[in-house]
C-alpha cells in the first residue's frame, strides 16, 4: 500500500470490508466487528491466514504473518515465530477503525461501546488483553456451571467468582482511565465538527456493584443467579453514557448531533493515540465517505493525521474530488483486487 | 497391478507410532524406517525397554508419582522426608522440577489434571477425594498449592481452598508465590502477576 490514501472501490459484497478487516486482524489480532477471531473463518472452511509488510515512518520494514485455525494460532515476524501475542502486537502499528455503522455507538446497546473500549484499551494497555481474556474464560466456565446442574454447585462456581472479581478490577480500572483520557479529545472534536459550543459529558457505568467489588455483588445477588442461571454482574455488562448539554445523547440528541458524536468518538481515538504514541495510527475507514455530509467530511479530513496511512472502502466514487488526487485506487470485484 | 506399500509389520509399527503424542503420519513413517534400517541392534533393546517399563512401572496409589512394585515410590517410601507439609501439583511430572529445585522435601499429591468445566473435567475427575483422605489420616500442618497460573489452575486452587478449609483448622493452606521469571524484564509481566509479586515481596 502507498503511504498516503488508498481507496478500495467496488459494488457491495465484493470483499472490500473483508480486506480492511483482514488488515486489522493482521495488525492487532482482533477484529473491531467481532469479539472472537473464530468468527472470521470463512463458512465451511476451518482456518485462515493473513500476511503483509509493515513499513514504519522511519523506513523499517518487517514481514508480518498470522495463521489461525481451530487447532491454534501461529504468529510470525520476519519468519520468526512469536510465542507470545504481546511480542507480536508490540511490534505492530496502532489502528483506528471507522465504519458507517459507528452511529450505533451512540444509538444502540452497550455491546458496541464495550467493543470500542476493548479495541482501544487492548492497543494502549498491554495488561488489558490478558485480563479481558482471563475474565472471559472464567465467565464462560461460570455460566456453564450455573446452567449445568439443577442445583448449582456453588463451591465450584465460586472458584470462578474470585477470578472474575480479580480480573474485573483490572478491566474496569483501565476502561475508566481510558475514558478519562479520551473525554477531552471527544469534547474538542464534538465542538469542532458541530461548530457550536456543545458540552459533551461521558460517564462510565460499572455493573460490578459498590466500590467495584464484584465478588460481594455476586454474593448478594445469588437468588437472582439461581433463577436466571447466568452471571448477572460484571464488566461484561458495563457501559458508558454520553450527554450533550446535559441531555442523554442516545435519547434526546438530534440525528445530526448523534452522527457528529459518533465521528467525534473515532477522531478522539485518533488524537489519543497520537498523543500517547509517536507513530501515527493506521486509519481503516469502511464505507464512510459516501454517507458523510460536507461538514463532517471536512472535519474528518482536517483532523486526520497527515502522516497516517488511510485505507478507505467505498461503493461509489461520487464524493471523490481534488482532495484525493494523490490517492491510490484499487478496484475490488468478487474478492479480486486490481490496482487502477 | 496392486499398489506397492510397506510390508505389513512396518505398517503396523507406523500405526502404533502414530498413536504417540505429537507424532503425525510423516514422523511415524520416518521413525519406523529409521528403526528398520538399524535392525535388531536397535529394535531389540528398544522393545525390551518398552516391555519392561510397561510391565514394572505403576502409579503410586498415594501420591500419584511413578513407582515400581519392587522399589515402591521414591517419594512416599523415601527416607528423611518431612511428613508435616504436602505439596499439591497437577501432574506427576510436575514433581520432578520441584524436587530438582531442592527447596522442598515434604510429601506430594498429584491431582492428575485441573478443573475445567468447558472440557468436562470436574472435581470428581481429579484425585481430590484421595487428598482429603490423606490429610485426615496424616498430621499435616501446611498444604502448598503448586498449580498452574492460568484460569483453570486458579479455579482449581480456589476450589481446593474452599473444600479443604473444612478438613482442619490447624491446616495452613498456601500457594506458590508468583513473580517475575529470572532474566525477564518488567515490561513483559502482566498486571496481576506484578500485583502478586509486589504482595509477596521480600526484604533485602
Ligand atoms: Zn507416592
Amino acid at each position: 500500500m502507498k503511504p498516503g490514501i488508498t481507496i478500495f472501490h467496488g459494488d457491495n459484497a465484493q470483499g472490500k470490508t473483508s480486506i480492511l478487516e483482514a488488515m486489522c486482524v493482521l495488525l492487532r489480532l482482533q477484529s473491531p466487528r467481532s469479539s472472537a477471531l473464530a468468527d472470521c473463518i470463512l463458512f465451511e472452511k476451518n482456518a485462515f491466514a493473513i500476511g503483509g509488510n509493515l513499513v514504519t515512518d522511519a523506513g523499517d520494514e518487517s514481514d508480518m504473518r498470522m495463521q489461525y485455525s481451530s487447532g491454534g494460532r501461529k504468529l510470525l515476524i520476519d519468519d520468526e515465530m512469536q510465542k507470545r501475542s504481546a511480542d507480536y502486537i508490540n511490534h505492530s502499528a496502532l489502528v483506528v477503525w471507522m465504519a458507517n455503522d459507528d452511529l450505533a455507538l451512540v444509538r444502540a446497546g452497550g455491546d458496541g461501546r464495550r467493543r470500542y473500549l476493548d479495541f482501544m484499551a487492548s492497543q494502549l494497555f498491554p495488561t488489558y488483553r490478558p485480563a479481558l481474556r482471563a475474565y472471559d474464560k472464567a465467565m464462560r466456565s461460570r455460566n456453564f456451571l450455573l446452567k449445568r446442574d439443577a442445583s448449582p454447585k456453588w463451591p465450584e462456581i465460586d472458584a470462578y467468582t474470585k477470578i472474575l472479581a480479580d480480573q474485573a478490577l483490572i478491566v474496569t480500572r483501565i476502561r475508566r482511565e481510558l475514558l478519562t483520557k479520551l473525554t477531552p479529545f471527544a469534547e474538542q472534536a464534538q465542538r469542532t465538527i458541530s461548530g457550536r459550543d456543545e458540552k459533551l459529558g461521558i460517564e462510565y457505568l460499572s455493573k460490578s456493584g459498590e466500590n467495584d467489588d464484584l465478588a460481594a455483588e455476586l454474593l448478594s445477588r445469588r437468588s437472582e443467579e439461581y433463577g436466571r442461571r447466568i452471571t448477572v454482574a460484571g464488566p461484561h455488562r458495563d457501559d458508558f453514557t454520553m450527554v450533550i448539554n446535559g441531555r442523554p445523547a442516545a435519547k434526546f440528541a438530534s440525528e445530526g448531533q448523534q452522527r457528529t458524536l459518533a465521528l467525534a468518538l473515532k477522531l478522539a481515538q485518533t488524537e489519543l493515540f497520537l498523543s500517547l504514541r509517536e507513530q501515527p495510527p493506521i486509519l481503516l475507514i469502511d464505507d464512510v465517505f459516501g454517507e458523510l455530509d460536507v461538514t463532517r467530511r471536512n472535519a474528518l479530513m482536517n483532523a486526520w493525521p497527515k502522516t497516517s496511512q488511510k485505507l478507505i472502502t467505498t461503493t461509489n466514487l461520487d464524493w471523490l474530488d481534488g482532495d484525493f488526487s494523490g490517492a491510490a485506487r484499487v478496484e475490488i470485484c468478487d474478492g479480486i483486487a486490481t490496482i487502477a | 497391478m496392486a499398489q506397492v506399500d510397506y510390508p505389513e509389520p512396518v505398517k503396523v509399527l507406523i500405526a502404533q507410532l502414530k498413536r504417540l503424542p505429537g507424532v503425525g503420519p510423516k514422523s511415524a513413517e520416518r521413525i519406523a524406517v529409521w528403526l528398520m534400517q538399524r535392525g535388531r541392534e536397535m529394535t531389540g533393546p528398544f522393545s525390551e525397554a518398552l516391555e519392561k517399563a510397561g510391565e514394572l512401572v505403576l502409579e503410586c496409589g498415594t501420591c500419584g508419582f511413578f513407582a515400581t512394585a519392587e522399589k515402591g515410590c521414591a517419594i512416599c517410601d523415601g527416607l528423611g522426608r518431612d511428613d508435616s507439609v504436602m505439596c499439591v501439583v497437577e501432574q506427576p511430572t510436575d514433581i520432578l522440577p520441584l524436587e530438582r529445585s531442592g527447596a522442598f522435601r515434604g510429601q506430594y499429591h498429584a491431582l492428575r489434571g485441573k478443573i475445567s468445566p468447558l472440557d468436562n473435567v470436574g472435581p470428581e475427575d481429579l484425585r481430590i477425594g484421595e487428598l482429603v483422605a490423606r490429610l485426615k489420616r496424616g498430621s499435616y500442618s501446611e498444604l502448598i498449592l503448586a498449580l498452574s497460573a492460568d484460569v483453570e489452575g486458579e479455579a482449581t486452587s480456589n476450589y481446593l481452598v474452599e473444600v479443604l478449609g473444612q478438613v482442619g483448622k490447624e491446616l495452613k493452606i498456601t500457594r506458590l508465590a508468583q513473580g517475575i521469571s529470572v532474566g525477564g524484564g518488567l515490561e513483559s509481566v502482566d498486571e496481576l502477576t506484578l500485583f502478586r509479586a509486589l504482595e509477596g515481596r521480600v526484604g533485602m
